[in-house]
C-alpha cells in the first residue's frame, strides 16, 4: 500500500509537468509533414537548376518517396483524430531561403549538405514514433517509413 | 489513470531496485527531474556578434534541451544552425567550401559507425601523404552528428591542407559509456590502417574534438599510449567534457548560459551513463586520469560556458603530469563558438590559434 502512496504523486508529476514525454500522435503527424514538405519544396528548388544527372535522380526520388509518405499519414491520422496540416517548422524555411539564394554548383553542394542532415531529423522522427507511438495505424508508418529513410541515408552516404 | 499509475509504480520499482540507473535505452526516455532552481548570478554578457548568433537559434525556433526526451532534442535548431541564418543574412553563402571534398565511410557494422573524410579538393590524387587530423564531434553524446559539426572539420582541412576525418559513433541513450569511446579508439585504430589510401601519412596524425568530442580526442590518445598504437603528435580539445565535479566555478557561474547550461551537463549524463558511477570513469573524468606522457596538447574554452572549468583543470592536471599544454579561454563567447569564425570574430581568433598550434605539430 505504501508503494501506491509513492506511485501517484510520482503519476501527476509524470502527466501534469510540461518536460516532454514520447511524442504525441499530433506531434508525429506535424513533425513527419513538416519533414516531407521540406523535402518536396527543396527537392523541386534544385530541380530548376542541377546539372547533375545523380541529384537530379536523388531529388526525383524524393519527391515521389515523400509524396508517398504524406499520403500514408494522412489516411492513418484519420484514425487518430489528428488534422494534418503540412507546415515547415522554422528552421526548414530557413534551409529552403537558404538553398534558394545559392545557384549553380553551390545550390547542388547546399542541397546535399541540407538533406544528409534532414534525413537524420526524419528518422529520428519515425523511429520515436515507430517505438514510443500511441496510434496503432500511424505506428504502422513511422515503421514502415524507417527503412526508407535509411535506404535515403545510406545513397547520401555515397553523395 | 490506470495507465499512469502503472507507469509510475514502474518507475518507483525501477528507481527503489537499481538505485542509481539512469535512463532507459530509448529514445523515448523522460528527461530527468528538474534540480531545484539554485539562486545564480547571470551569466557574463556574450559579445554582440555571438549574441546574433544565439538570438538566430532562439529565433528557429530551439527548445530548453534540459526539459525534452533525446528525440525531441535531436530536433532543434543548433547554434551552427543560428550562424547560417546570420551568414544568410548577410548574403554569404551557406553552401560547404568547395576547396574540400568529402566522402562518407564506414568503419563499422553499425549504420552510425561511419567517418566523414575531408580532404583538399586541389590535392586529390597529387602529391606528398598529407597530415591527418582525426576528429570528433560535440553535442553530449545524445545530440548532434557530423552535419551539425561541419564548419570545424571543413575548415582544419583547408587551412592545414589536410586530411580531415570526423568520426560519427552511436549516441546515447541507445548505445551507453563505453560506446562512444570504443568507437572513438576503432575509428583512430581504422585511420591508421586506411588513411595512406586516402593520401594521408598514417605517421603524422593530430586528435581533435568538440565538447564531448573534446573528451574523445583526449580519451583516444591516452587510449594510443597505453595499447602501443602510433602516438598522436598533436590534440586539440575544444572545450572538452573533462571534470565531473559539478560544483567548478564556471558551473556556477555560467549555469543559466546558452546554448550549453549546467542542468543539460546533468540531462546528457543521465543518458550516457549506464549508472553515476560512470561519471567517474577517467575515460569521463579525465581530471583523474593518468595524464602522463601525453602528445602536446592545446585546450580552447569559451568564457561564457559551464565547461569553461574542466578545460582550465584539465590543462593544470595536464601540466602537473609533465605534458605541454597551452591552454586559452577566449572572453565573450559562448559553448560552440568554435567554427564561428565567419561570423563571429572571438572564433575566428581562436581558430587562427588552433590552426598555428596543429600546422607547427604536423607541417615540420
Amino acid at each position: 500500500m505504501k508503494l501506491f502512496a509513492y506511485a501517484i504523486p510520482l503519476a501527476i508529476v509524470m502527466s501534469g509537468s510540461a518536460y516532454a514525454q514520447a511524442m504525441t500522435s499530433a506531434e508525429y503527424v506535424a513533425a513527419a509533414g513538416a519533414g516531407d514538405t521540406y523535402e518536396i519544396q527543396s527537392s523541386q528548388t534544385v530541380l530548376q537548376t542541377t546539372q547533375d544527372p545523380k541529384i537530379r535522380s536523388f531529388a526525383q526520388m524524393m519527391i515521389q518517396d515523400h509524396t508517398k509518405s504524406t499520403a500514408k499519414i494522412k489516411m492513418a491520422a484519420l484514425t487518430a483524430k489528428v488534422k494534418p496540416k503540412p507546415m515547415l517548422m522554422p528552421a526548414q524555411a530557413e534551409m529552403l531561403t537558404q538553398l534558394k539564394a545559392e545557384t549553380g554548383t553551390a545550390r547542388d553542394q547546399a542541397y546535399i549538405a541540407q538533406q544528409k542532415q534532414a534525413h537524420q531529423q526524419a528518422l529520428t522522427i519515425h523511429q520515436s514514433y515507430a517505438e514510443g507511438g500511441k496510434n496503432v495505424a500511424l505506428k504502422m508508418v513511422a515503421t514502415n517509413t524507417v527503412p526508407v529513410v535509411q535506404h535515403h541515408i545510406e545513397m547520401l552516404k555515397t553523395m | 489513470m490506470t495507465n499512469r499509475l502503472f507507469l509510475g509504480l514502474a518507475l518507483l520499482v525501477g528507481t527503489s531496485t537499481v538505485a542509481s540507473a539512469q535512463s532507459t535505452m530509448s529514445p523515448n526516455a523522460p528527461p530527468p527531474p528538474p534540480a531545484p532552481v539554485m539562486a545564480t548570478t547571470p551569466p557574463a554578457k556574450a559579445a554582440a556578434d555571438m549574441q546574433a548568433v544565439l538570438d538566430a537559434q532562439a529565433a528557429l525556433g530551439a527548445k530548453p534541451i534540459e526539459t525534452l526526451t533525446p528525440a525531441k532534442a535531436r530536433l532543434q535548431p543548433s547554434p551552427a544552425d543560428g550562424a547560417k541564418m546570420v551568414m544568410r543574412q548577410k548574403g554569404m553563402s551557406t553552401a560547404p567550401d568547395p576547396a574540400v571534398t568529402t566522402k562518407d565511410v564506414a568503419y563499422g557494422a553499425d549504420p552510425m559507425q561511419f567517418a566523414r573524410v575531408y580532404t583538399p579538393a586541389a590535392t586529390v590524387g597529387a602529391g606528398a601523404p598529407l597530415p591527418v587530423v582525426v576528429y570528433y564531434h560535440g553535442g553530449g553524446w545524445v545530440i548532434a552528428d557530423v552535419n551539425t559539426y561541419d564548419a570545424t572539420p571543413r575548415l582544419l582541412s583547408k587551412q592545414l591542407n589536410a586530411i580531415v576525418v570526423s568520426v560519427e559513433y552511436r549516441h546515447a541513450p541507445e548505445a551507453k559509456f563505453p560506446a562512444q569511446h570504443d568507437d572513438a579508439v576503432a575509428a583512430y585504430r581504422w585511420v591508421l590502417a586506411n588513411a595512406a589510401s586516402w593520401g594521408g601519412n598514417p605517421a603524422k596524425v593530430a586528435l581533435a574534438g568538440e565538447s564531448a568530442g573534446g573528451n574523445l580526442a583526449v580519451a583516444t590518445a591516452i587510449y594510443a599510449r597505453d595499447n602501443g598504437l602510433t602516438a598522436p603528435l598533436h590534440i586539440l580539445a575544444v572545450y572538452p567534457i573533462a571534470n565531473s565535479a559539478m560544483q567548478l566555478p564556471s558551473k556556477m557561474d555560467s549555469a543559466n548560459a546558452k546554448p550549453l547550461n549546467t542542468p543539460m551537463l546533468k540531462w546528457f549524463g543521465n543518458y550516457y551513463s549506464r549508472t553515476e558511477a560512470d561519471q567517474q570513469d577517467p575515460r569521463i573524468n579525465l581530471v583523474a586520469a593518468n595524464l602522463a606522457k601525453l602528445p602536446p596538447t592545446t585546450i580552447i574554452n569559451a568564457e561564457i560556458d559551464p565547461l569553461r572549468s574542466d578545460g582550465e583543470t584539465l590543462a593544470a592536471a595536464m601540466k602537473k603530469a609533465g605534458d605541454t599544454v597551452d591552454q586559452k579561454t577566449f572572453p565573450g563567447v559562448t559553448h560552440e563558438f568554435f567554427g564561428l569564425g565567419k561570423v563571429v570574430r572571438g572564433a575566428y581568433d581562436a581558430e587562427l590559434y588552433a590552426v598555428a598550434k596543429l600546422k607547427k605539430a604536423l607541417l615540420n
